[in-house]
């Protein structure tokens, strides 16, 4: 009966999935004059639960499924990104707590003494290996960008194995998407600035739906040359993306993911459900920022709707 | 009590025992999905409660098969009749239809039942529909037993 696992928390995330802000909302929301009347559009939904933050939703699925291993395969990124924040900050002398993101799967305190202390053991073990080659890569060279690039692509090959160990075919595809969107990113950065082989060599991870070489080798020879790779392989849409605006394709990438995500809105057990939920109330937050930002800077209703992420509901 | 008589016994209890543990699992199944968005919203209690009994019923065609036995018997009239290893066999093979797909559609009914309660959780409205569809499942269940019970009745004793 391992097929029906979490039905329990597959209930309580499908009761949750009415309060997600809807199209109709967003589109109110967009439609909005001021903040006030923003906050109300949010509050009317029922539960009100869009005013919780990540972390409290995270709270709620892992109380709910407190023995999934695939749920925080969804943090590693931000597990690695504190990571990257605490050695810095330790490096230069400063607060790290400032730029520490939650949820996370290792708390602050757990990650500034490991590093301080230097015993990694006391990490998870998908990263004791990266804090210790990124610390010392760090205190021998000072050069953030080659601890923030070997960081980046542990993360990602760090996901790669944990969503292959726990066989989850829903998380190896959120990994290979995510690994694909970082390293189209990064092969264009990296084009652009005109980046040596060895150093893409060190930044970009590589997965079976992109080929590592062939994506270096597309890379080296300038944009032009990466776009016309890109074309021909089953990204050409995020080529297109990229070559008009990186804004375009950070929205292409989280519109990936969330195509994913609704692909579990038909399953009634296990984890990809809760996974779902979790990867849509990020991007229901992430729309909420980018239109309170949006709406900061008076930007007008079209460009604040072609901004926006796609939905979960 | 003759082996024919044991053997009878062994029908009766199997009918009631395997039917028993799929609706025991397709219950708790349904139970366990309905708590959870009983949790989050008590109001849709009444409509996940009624997809929580629908795999509840193949516990109960058990034990009327098994009633059936034990009366045809004579086990729970007092007065146990001297069955043969043929006959008893016979109410052994009877029980099986109820006994297997007992277990076996109770599970799965559990299964879509609790499919169902996502449904009710999302659209309310729609929670008919969830019934509906874990009722289908139902069928094969009132079939056993219609046989088993044909089967136990046309025993000669």
């Amino acid at each position: 009966m391992n097929d029906t696992k979490y039905a329990n928390a597959v209930g309580a995330v499908r009761a949750m999935e009415n309060s997600l802000l809807t199209k109709t909302d967003i589109d109110q929301l967009i439609n909005s004059r001021n903040k006030a009347e923003i906050s109300s559009i949010i509050q009317s939904r029922s539960g009100s639960s869009s005013s919780e933050s990540l972390s409290d939703v995270w709270a709620m699925l892992r109380a709910y499924a407190p023995d999934c291993k695939e749920l925080p395969i969804l943090l590693y990124r931000n597990d690695f990104h504190n990571l990257k924040a605490v050695l810095k900050a330790i490096i230069s002398n400063r607060e790290p707590k400032q730029y520490y993101i939650e949820p996370s799967n290792v708390e602050l305190s757990t990650l500034v003494d490991a590093i301080n202390s230097k015993e990694y053991d006391e990490l998870p073990n998908y990263m004791q290996s990266t804090a210790e080659e990124a610390y010392e890569l760090i205190t021998q060279t000072l050069d953030g960008q080659l601890s923030d690039s070997l960081i980046d692509m542990a993360a990602l090959k760090a996901m790669q194995k944990s969503a292959e160990e726990c066989g989850s075919s829903f998380m190896q595809k959120y990994a290979e998407l995510l690994t694909v969107c970082a390293d189209i990113k990064t092969a264009y950065r990296c084009s652009i600035l005109g980046k040596n082989a060895q150093f893409m060599e060190s930044a970009i991870c590589g997965s079976s739906e992109l080929d590592k070489e062939q994506l270096i080798r597309a890379a080296l020879g300038g944009t032009e040359s990466l776009f016309s790779y890109l074309e021909g392989t089953a990204y050409s849409d995020a080529a297109v993306l990229l070559k008009d605006s990186a804004a375009q394709y950070e929205k292409w990438c989280d519109d990936v993911i969330m195509e994913l995500a609704e692909t579990a809105r038909m399953q009634a057990f296990g984890s990809e459900p809760l996974a779902a939920y979790f990867i849509a109330k990020e991007a229901e937050i992430k729309n909420l920022r980018i239109l309170s930002v949006c709406k900061e800077f008076g930007a007008d209703k079209e460009t604040i709707t072609e901004r926006m992420r796609k939905l979960y509901v | 009590m003759t082996n024919g008589l044991v053997l009878a016994i062994i029908g009766a209890a199997l009918a009631a025992l395997l039917a028993g543990i799929g609706s025991a699992k397709g219950v708790s199944l349904v139970g366990e999905a309905a708590s959870g968005v009983v949790s989050v919203d008590p109001s849709k209690f009444s409509k996940v409660l009624v997809l929580e009994l629908l795999p509840g019923t193949q516990g109960l065609y058990g034990l009327i098969a098994a009633m059936f036995i034990l009366l045809r018997t004579g086990v729970l009239g007092g007065g146990a009749a001297e069955l043969t290893v043929q006959q008893g066999l016979g109410f052994l093979a009877a029980s099986l239809p109820i006994a297997v797909v007992g277990l076996i559609s109770g599970i799965m009914q559990g299964r879509t039942a609790a499919a169902g309660v996502s449904i009710t959780a999302k659209k309310p409205d729609h929670n008919g529909k969830a019934i509906i569809m874990a009722a289908m499942v139902e069928t094969y269940a009132i079939l056993a037993l219609l046989i088993s019970v044909l089967m136990i009745l046309n025993i000669a004793v």
